[in-house]
């Protein structure tokens, strides 16, 4: 086992490595984003799964809240990463973040609505 | 009691009707006992024993008896402990000389007042013993009473000779050796007490002002809302020597029922006889009545019911923010601010210029 966990820190460190040298910044700086949004996703089911669903609307709205800003923060990173210029003809960086701004106006309006 | 038929117009069942309507009775059998008296005790719900029996008691008899053992002396113990019914205990036995009466054990608005001892026995005392007797040891009734459900009162006694002036006065004592001497009976108090009790002299209640509001105003709404604090307040009054005076007592409840009881709570009296308590109503919303029932024995039934709306909570009593359910506000408030954030951050981001040499 001592080869196998010596072989999963050097995949670990290996692509940290790549991933500091190779990423541009600004796709760095969506997956600090994402983090984020994991983190808060992840505390809110914890409480969810210690205190019960009493209010299970607002857990809803909550949950749904990070999940749908995961989802559109993954979209705006496969978008904007130019390795995928080939599959995105015709949608610029600025349009997708216009969307990306769009669906999140639509998003938070139906979470506070269902916040209660 | 050894009228063939009443006289007149009377019959079985205008007495009934007499007693339907209210009125109190006091009978007296004797051991010449015929039918019209029969009739009367069975449709009140006891019997009496066949004609010419007596109450026989071997070992309480009295000195007096004349060697049938017929002249029975009771013993103090077998009389109720009612002071309402029975007058005050005294140590003094009761003289009784007559029929014997059984209960319907089914009717639960009759008692016994006076019974027999475990030694007493009714039958006919001039015949030998061949079947089971009809009425033995403390199952026989010396004087029975009944209640109905509209107060009215009905006493039944098998022995008119303990209403005579010669019982009331003899000095008894129990036929066996070494028994203790009593100068007279209990026969004068204890039947004066019982005829008030059975004329409605004694122990005659009433109720008024029934009152509920919520605890802390004084007006009576319409409804009430589920989980209010309600305080209830009723009057009762007894009545003593004539004159209505407040009425003391531990054992008076307050049901709130919507069908079954949801609330049962004893109610305390102050020294105006008013009765109040203040309780929390149940987390159900319905027609509720409050309801209070007190039976006791030698006591009129005493039966207030008031009904209640309870409505269910409107959509403003609710509270407006859940206090468990915070971290899903924060949650997504945290979610619009780190949007804006980014944003602002990524739009103004410039990549450094080593990254794309």
């Amino acid at each position: 086992e001592m080869a196998s966990v010596q072989s999963l820190t050097g995949v670990v460190t290996r692509f940290w490595d790549e991933y500091s040298v190779k990423t541009p910044q600004r796709l760095q700086l969506i997956d600090c984003y994402l983090a984020y949004i994991v983190l808060t996703g992840v505390i809110q089911f914890l409480y969810c799964c210690l205190v019960g669903t009493f209010p299970f609307n607002s857990f809803l709205s909550g949950f749904i809240s990070c999940i749908g800003s995961f989802v559109l923060a993954v979209c705006l990173r496969v978008q904007s990463n130019p390795a995928n210029k080939d599959q995105f003809k015709g949608i610029t960086s600025q349009r997708a973040f216009g969307d990306f701004i769009f669906a999140h106006c639509v998003l938070h309006l139906v979470a506070m609505n269902f916040l209660g | 009691p050894a009228a063939n038929e009443f006289g007149g117009s009377i019959e079985v069942s205008g007495i009934t009707n007499f007693i339907d309507n209210g009125g109190n009775v006091l009978v007296a059998g004797s051991p010449s006992l015929d039918d019209p008296l029969r009739n009367l005790a069975s449709e009140c719900g006891l019997e009496f024993d066949e004609e010419n029996t007596n109450v026989i008691d071997h070992v309480n008899f009295d000195h007096a008896d004349t060697g049938r053992h017929t002249r029975v002396l009771v013993p103090s113990s077998n009389i109720v402990k009612s002071p309402l019914i029975a007058g005050a205990a005294s140590k003094k036995p009761l003289l009784y000389k007559g029929i014997g009466m059984v209960l319907d054990p089914d009717n639960s608005l009759i008692s016994s007042i006076v019974t027999g001892s475990s030694t007493t026995y009714s039958h006919d005392a001039s015949e030998s013993i061949t079947e089971y007797p009809h009425a033995v040891g403390k199952s026989t009734v010396l004087v029975a009473a009944l209640q109905g459900f509209n107060n009215a009162r009905v006493v039944f006694t098998g022995s008119l000779d303990m209403f005579s002036d010669e019982f009331f006065s003899s000095p008894v004592q129990r036929g066996v050796a070494g028994s203790p001497r009593f100068d007279t009976a209990a026969n004068a108090e204890f039947v004066t007490a019982v005829s008030q009790w059975v004329f409605k002299e004694r122990g005659v209640l009433r109720y008024s002002d029934v009152q509920h509001h919520p605890a802390g105003t004084k007006e009576s709404p319409g409804h009430y809302t589920v989980s209010d604090n309600v305080e209830y307040s009723i009057r009762i009054e007894e009545l003593v020597d004539g004159q209505w005076k407040p009425f003391r007592s531990d054992g008076v409840q307050l049901e709130f029922q919507c069908i079954d009881p949801y609330v049962r709570t004893p109610l305390k009296g102050n020294k105006d006889g008013v009765f109040s308590t203040t309780f929390k109503l149940p987390d159900h919303y319905g027609v509720f009545k409050f309801l209070v029932d007190f039976r006791s024995l030698g006591y009129t039934f005493l039966v207030s019911t008031s009904p209640v709306t309870v409505n269910p909570l409107t959509h403003l009593m609710y509270e407006r923010f859940i206090l468990c359910a915070y971290p899903y506000y924060a949650s997504c408030f945290s979610m619009m601010v780190g949007l804006v954030i980014f944003s602002v951050v990524y739009l103004f981001h410039r990549e450094p210029k080593s990254k794309s040499e």
